[in-house]
């Protein structure tokens, strides 16, 4: 083996799917040229599937490495989760009256809160005009004209305060008939508070990035969608009903074929009226589908058997 | 002689009748019991349940075998074989005759009978209840390995988990694997067989015929319709497909990634299909072939050993295709792969 050869533990993970696509393309690229690496990863997928047939029952019923890593991280965070916060007051508390540095330091700082609570409670500092807004009109002003563009606006009530306050429907000079003004009113599309415009972050600089919408092939829509719900349930269970090896050549089909399909997409996109690259495009579609469905019958053959 | 001397003579001939009469009795008492022999015949068993069929006879260790008369035209059915090796053959005698070594007992369940002769023509070969509990797959037959003799007519289904299976000389095969390998041999009257992992090989067979396999070769050779409109299917994800002598009017052979290779015949009216998306196809046909051919090889290569009487051709990059006729252009050709090549040679 040469410097650049990986450990057999790396060559492991790399056959139980356990590898960052990074490292997988490193290794199959190296395995590629290398001799040694290839026997040696050839020598560890003989012994995984040796080892898997043998284990086969247990596998089935027992959970994968990597989820089962998975749900103890997740056990662990529902654990710290769960402590209340009054535990934690109550750790930091203790914590803090252990070192009495930290005590007087705590006890200056309450003085002042207390002190800065009793000034604020004072009526001529207050800032609230009726309730109605957040901020004093002149000093949200004098604050807007200071802050950046990428400041929320402040609303209350789900109102722009940059738009024309909202007055009572009230009409006061109308062409328009009465009897009429009331059917307009009536079929009026008014919206409700919840469904008006929110505050948002104003970002003048970054356009708003819109989903670029594809237009399929007459015909191309229906594989697609019978490839993403086969898909879905694929996603699902591949880990379970394959094994290292296979899991691995459903892999490189899997990359072989779509690859073929947007080569192909793109040749049709150019010319659309070019019937050999869309029949191309549409065996390449169907092998996607077969390569899913074989995963699908493994399955249910599996479930058959137990 | 005295009288004495006679009385004596008397008494000693009374004795040896005595004996006599006493070791023929003795003759005519049961003697031990010897270990049951197998059973190897059974006749027309009425109810069909598993009590009706004997304890099955240990030739040794671990060794189990059982027989059963049946229809010449029976249907049987393995509903599940864990993990074997299985050899199935046909032989002329109206029986099956299962062996198992190192695995499950065996037992017989028969679904349903013929009217008029009274025989088994449905019948099913699982484990005994009494390996039901012991094992978690119900009815799973296991062993090292499984040999199974049925009437030459038999049509057989197969669901099996990791096994090897050959089969030879019986009438129909239906198979289903998760993996392991298969090999088939003089199945007059079609195949169905799909494994997930393992290559599946075929040779002088005949009927409809579909090969599978998700991660394996298919190999075909001297394969022959049964009746007209009778398809051959042979499709893999990962790996090549062989085809030789394969005299079917339809085929249909796909890869995702493994070549395909065709050594036979165009026939008249016949159609074609080649597919892969990655792989090469070759064609070696005759040099007297008649057939229309149509290649779209997106970003492959063509070429032929044949002069062709081209009628279309697009040559732009992603999107290349041919139409082109050989002799007559009797049968119908399809040639697709994405970015493999395609070549047609002559057979040697």
């Amino acid at each position: 083996m040469n410097d650049k050869c990986f450990e057999i533990g790396a060559m492991q993970a790399f056959l139980d799917g356990e590898t960052s696509p990074d490292l997988s393309f490193r290794i199959t690229g190296h395995v590629a040229v290398c001799e040694k690496c290839a026997v040696a990863l050839a020598d560890a997928e003989e012994e995984s599937s040796i080892v898997f047939s043998a284990l086969d029952r247990e596998f089935n019923s027992l959970v994968p490495t990597q989820r089962l890593w998975g749900s103890i991280t997740e056990a662990i965070a529902n654990d710290k989760d769960q402590i209340s916060f009054w535990d934690r007051v109550h750790g930091g508390l203790s914590a803090l009256f252990n070192n009495p540095s930290l005590a007087v330091a705590a006890s200056v700082l309450v003085v002042i809160g207390i002190v800065a609570g009793i000034w604020s409670l004072n009526p001529t500092s207050t800032n609230n005009v009726d309730g109605s807004l957040a901020v004093n009109t002149k000093s949200s002003q004098s604050q807007n004209s200071s802050r950046t563009e990428s400041v929320p606006v402040m609303v209350t009530g789900g109102q722009d305060m940059l738009s024309p306050v909202e007055s009572p429907l009230k009409v006061t000079e109308s062409n328009h008939s009465p009897a009429k003004l009331q059917k307009m009113v009536a079929n009026a599309n008014l919206r409700s508070i919840d469904e008006r415009p929110q505050a948002q972050y104003l970002d003048m600089k970054t356009p708003v990035a819109r989903p670029v919408v594809e237009e399929n092939l007459p015909g191309e829509e229906s594989y697609v969608r019978t490839i993403a719900d086969l898909k879905q349930n694929v996603d699902g269970q591949k880990d379970m009903t394959l094994n290292p090896s296979s899991r691995i050549a459903y892999e490189r089909d899997m990359a072989v074929v779509d690859d073929a399909i947007t080569k192909m997409k793109d040749v049709v996109r150019k010319n659309p009226k070019n019937q050999s690259a869309k029949q191309v495009l549409y065996s390449s579609y169907q092998n996607k589908i077969d390569l899913l469905n074989s995963v699908v019958e493994r399955e249910e053959l599996i479930v058959s058997l137990r | 002689m005295s009288r004495n001397g006679l009385q004596v003579n008397k008494f000693a001939i009374a004795l040896c009748l005595a004996a006599l009469i006493a070791v023929d009795a003795n003759a005519q008492s049961p003697a031990p019991k010897l270990p049951k022999k197998a059973q190897t015949r059974v006749e027309a068993p009425s109810p069909p349940s598993s009590k009706d069929f004997p304890e099955p006879a240990m030739i040794g260790r671990g060794v189990s075998e059982k027989a059963l008369a049946v229809d010449a035209n029976v249907n049987i059915k393995l509903p599940c074989i864990s993990q074997a090796k299985v050899s199935i053959n046909g032989w002329e005698r109206n029986e099956i005759r299962v062996f198992i070594k190192n695995g499950s007992k065996i037992g017989f369940r028969v679904h349903e009978k013929d009217p008029v002769n009274g025989k088994p023509v449905w019948v099913l070969i699982t484990s005994l209840a009494d390996d039901k509990a012991k094992s978690p797959i119900s009815e799973c037959l296991s062993g090292e390995r499984i040999e199974i003799d049925v009437p030459m007519k038999a049509s057989l289904t197969i669901t099996g988990r990791e096994t090897e299976t050959r089969i030879d000389s019986v009438k129909k095969v239906s198979l289903k694997n998760l993996g392991g390998n298969v090999a088939l041999r003089n199945i007059s009257g079609g195949i169905m067989a799909a494994t997930f992992e393992g290559d599946v090989a075929v040779e002088n067979s005949g009927g409809q015929i579909s090969l599978e396999t998700s991660t394996g070769n298919i190999i075909a050779y001297e394969v022959s319709p049964g009746q007209i409109g009778d398809t051959f299917k042979a499709k893999t994800n990962n790996g090549a497909i062989t085809l030789q002598k394969v005299d079917h009017r339809q085929i249909e052979a796909n890869s995702v990634s493994g070549s395909v290779i065709f050594n036979g015949k165009f026939l008249p009216g016949g159609l074609y299909n080649f597919k892969t998306s990655n792989g090469s196809i070759k064609l070696a046909i005759p040099s007297d072939s008649s057939c229309r051919l149509i290649a779209s090889y997106g970003f492959g290569t063509f070429n032929s050993a044949f002069p062709l009487k081209i009628s279309m051709e697009n040559v732009s990059q992603g999107g290349k295709s041919l139409v082109a006729d050989m002799g007559a252009g009797d049968a119908t050709v399809n040639v697709t792969t994405s970015s493999g090549s395609i070549a047609i040679g002559k057979q040697p």
